[in-house]
């Protein structure tokens, strides 16, 4: 293959830039099922070159166009520009009933916030730490809350590559077709496990914490040390209660 | 303007659920639109078909063939960027014509799925014999041919990614090896005009290059099917329509290579050469190249053999997609649960495609009669399809108020251009030895104008959800933005 020849940017292009980026603040302030007339009307656009970029915008995943056609929306895709930055700190009450769950098992406790495609650990057990948190929140397929969140997603690498699935331990899911497995076992028994995936000699499972619409907001994790997933799956089936009481706290 | 209350909703599922989504590569999507097209079999076969016909008109008749072409896949892209559909252009007919155009143009377009699937599994068949040293009685190639058939269907069944990544293979090396045919046959070929050259340098006249232009838009069909790829397909919006340009693109400059080369090997050869079936493999032979006319018959049957699981996922689909609309009965709609394929419509496709020209060799047709009579059929099958989706783009652009006068300019001159293609098929069908070919073509798509107005007057309700595609749900938008419609 012939290197890319950086040119810069040329001509019209960064006029085309920036009308992209002023059609989606107009689609983001006029809300879903704004049309292309009216975008082109809003922003003085010739109305070919709007209905151009917006296709671009659609095409590239950041525009929805809606059932009827005519109408726009914002991409789930559009959520990553803001990224987890903007996640709120969780709220007294909440920690409150994580401390209640930690006092009553003998294995770490953490809970961890969920974007439609990112973690976050926001509260992690003092007396337990996580050994890597950043590796938790990184690597989706290895992790449990991460199988939790990738198991939300109709198509789980719309939020990771197939190619971003890293070997961390031997133990690590690596193949698609073997995570399409595992996530289909989530999807049907409501909550993830994983064992040694992460690190080689700690297990842990996730359980679903979800908003009062549905929404999965954020998971409780169980860490045991050792490989057999079965030790920390022991603690999901009571901590549904619990992830109950969450639910309108972060929702 | 304020803050809109809209009434928005959006469903939690699509319509089209249940086939494996967005995993198709891009290589994958164009395979897909190559295989249907079967480049090596136009590559082999077409010119010399053109050049009886067009003389020294050949191969300005294939630059307007491809241009046409390139015309009518730009008209589709239209839709293409805007929708992802799993019925191909009857979904995008379904946009600006309604139910009716889109069913008398999903009909066409499902006769020219399966008879180009006929075609390919008798060609397949037909060349697989030759290549086994077998005589290719009836019953022989109704035997290589259902079992060419089952092995398609069972590739089809198994998974769209696998028979589009056999399918780009097969292709691959199928043209390679016409190339170097081509090639190896130049570098032989005499330099002095033979028997053939008065037909060969006939005079450039109108009729001629118009029938030649009809003849060099048959060996393009096909090249759209990357549309019914719109669930499976990874970016549809942006990996179909690439496909649906790039594949008549590339297709155009292979077939043009090929015509060149033809014209130069022709010139020199005998006149029952040019008359020949296969005039490349005669001349291959007679140059005493008989291991390389059997590398081209193992190139064209591997084409025909791609063609054949390229059609079949086609027809399976643009079926999946009629019975989701319950056009057609619900069962044909369903999907498999490990390969998420719509395995009932694809197997309800396979009787009909090996079962038609098994039947009509029994009845003792001539293998390469059914072969031709086929892609005849298939030809006019699709350029109806064509012709009235490109038709739908000014309505559909119209009807979402996204019209500006270059598609609507594109849509008209592509849509008359195809019909215009069309009745100079029929007209020189009809006037020459074709007039059976012609009453079989019209058969063949008159059932889907009955069925149209059949369905409009008789069970309108069935017509309601004509026109699905992949549309929006809950989960495309960004999360909080379009509430939910309330489950049923």
């Amino acid at each position: 293959m012939t290197p890319a020849i950086d040119r810069g940017l040329t001509g019209r292009q960064p006029k085309a830039v920036q009308s992209a980026l002023a059609i989606l603040e107009t689609v983001a302030r006029v809300g879903a099922g704004v049309t292309a007339k009216e975008v082109a009307e809003e922003l003085g656009l010739p109305p070919a070159t709007t209905y151009r970029l917006l296709n671009l915008l659609v095409g590239e995943e950041y525009l929805v166009r809606l059932p009827d056609l005519h109408g726009f929306a914002l991409g789930r895709k559009a959520a990553r520009l803001t990224g987890a930055t903007g996640a709120a700190p969780v709220c007294t009450a909440a920690r409150e009933v994580v401390a209640d769950l930690r006092g009553r098992v003998r294995c770490g406790v953490h809970l961890v916030l969920c974007t439609p495609s990112t973690l976050h650990c926001a509260d992690v057990d003092p007396d337990h730490p996580l050994q890597a948190p950043e590796l938790v929140e990184r690597h989706l397929h290895a992790s449990a809350p991460g199988k939790l969140l990738l198991a939300e997603q109709d198509d789980w690498q719309d939020v990771l590559g197939p190619t971003r699935l890293h070997r961390l331990t031997d133990r690590t899911v690596v193949r698609p077709a073997d995570l399409d497995g595992e996530l289909g076992e989530t999807r049907r028994r409501g909550w993830a496990v994983q064992g040694g995936q992460v690190h080689a000699d700690l297990s842990c499972a996730a359980v679903p914490v979800r908003s009062p619409a549905g929404a999965l907001v954020a998971a409780l994790v169980f860490t045991v040390r050792g490989v057999d997933p079965a030790a920390p799956a022991a603690h999901a089936v009571p901590a549904a209660d619990f992830a109950r009481r969450l639910g309108p706290l972060l929702g | 303007m304020s803050q809109r209350s809209t009434a928005v909703r959006l469903p939690r599922r699509s319509p089209v659920d249940g086939l494996r989504r967005r995993r198709l590569s891009f290589a994958e999507v164009l395979a897909q639109s190559v295989s249907a097209l079967a480049p090596t079999a136009a590559m082999v076969v077409v010119p010399s078909i053109v050049l009886v016909e067009a003389g020294a008109g050949t191969l300005p008749a294939f630059v307007a063939a491809t241009a046409l072409v390139l015309l009518i896949g730009w008209c589709l892209t239209q839709f293409g960027r805007r929708m992802a559909a799993v019925g191909g252009t009857y979904s995008y007919t379904a946009k600006g014509l309604g139910p009716v155009g889109a069913l008398v143009g999903g009909w066409a377009l499902l006769v020219g799925y399966a008879t180009v699937a006929m075609a390919a599994l008798v060609g397949a068949a037909l060349y697989l014999a030759g290549l086994l040293g077998l005589e290719p009685t009836p019953p022989v190639v109704a035997l290589l041919g259902g079992a060419v058939g089952l092995l398609a269907t069972a590739f089809a069944v198994r998974g769209i990614r696998l028979s589009a990544r056999v399918a780009l293979v097969l292709e691959v090396v199928s043209v390679a090896l016409v190339v170097a045919v081509l090639g190896a046959l130049l570098v032989l070929a005499p330099r002095t005009p033979g028997s053939a050259a008065p037909v060969v340098d006939a005079p450039l006249h109108w009729g001629g290059l118009a029938v030649g232009t009809v003849l060099g838009v048959t060996a393009f069909m096909g090249f759209e099917s990357a549309a019914v790829l719109g669930v499976e397909a990874r970016r549809p919006l942006v990996a179909v329509p690439r496909a649906v340009l790039w594949t008549p693109a590339v297709a155009g400059v292979l077939v043009f290579g090929a015509a060149v080369a033809q014209v130069v090997l022709l010139r020199a050869a005998p006149i029952d050469v040019l008359t020949s079936p296969v005039p490349v493999a005669e001349l291959a032979d007679r140059n005493g190249l008989v291991p390389l006319r059997r590398l081209l018959d193992l190139g064209i049957a591997a084409s025909f053999f791609a063609c054949v699981t390229g059609s079949t996922n086609a027809l399976g689909r643009v079926l999946f997609s009629m019975a989701r609309e319950e056009v057609l009965p619900r069962t044909l709609g369903r999907t498999h649960r490990r390969f998420d394929t719509p395995h009932r419509a694809l197997a309800a496709v396979l009787p009909a495609v090996v079962g038609v020209p098994v039947l009509a060799l029994a009845l003792g047709a001539r293998p390469r009669g059914v072969l031709v009579g086929a892609l005849t059929v298939s030809a006019a099958g699709y350029v109806v399809a064509y012709v009235l989706a490109c038709l739908a783009v000014p309505l559909f652009l119209r009807r979402i108020g996204e019209l500006t006068p270059l598609p609507l300019a594109g849509g008209l001159v592509a849509g008359a251009a195809g019909l215009a293609v069309l009745t100079a098929a029929v007209a020189g069908a009809a006037r020459g030895d074709g007039a059976v070919t012609a009453a079989v073509t019209v058969a063949a798509l008159a059932p889907g104008v009955a069925w149209a107005l059949w369905l409009r007057w008789r069970a309108p309700e069935r017509l309601r959800s004509v026109g699905v595609y992949d549309q929006a749900t809950v989960s495309s938008v960004l999360p909080g933005t379009v509430p939910a419609e309330p489950p049923r």
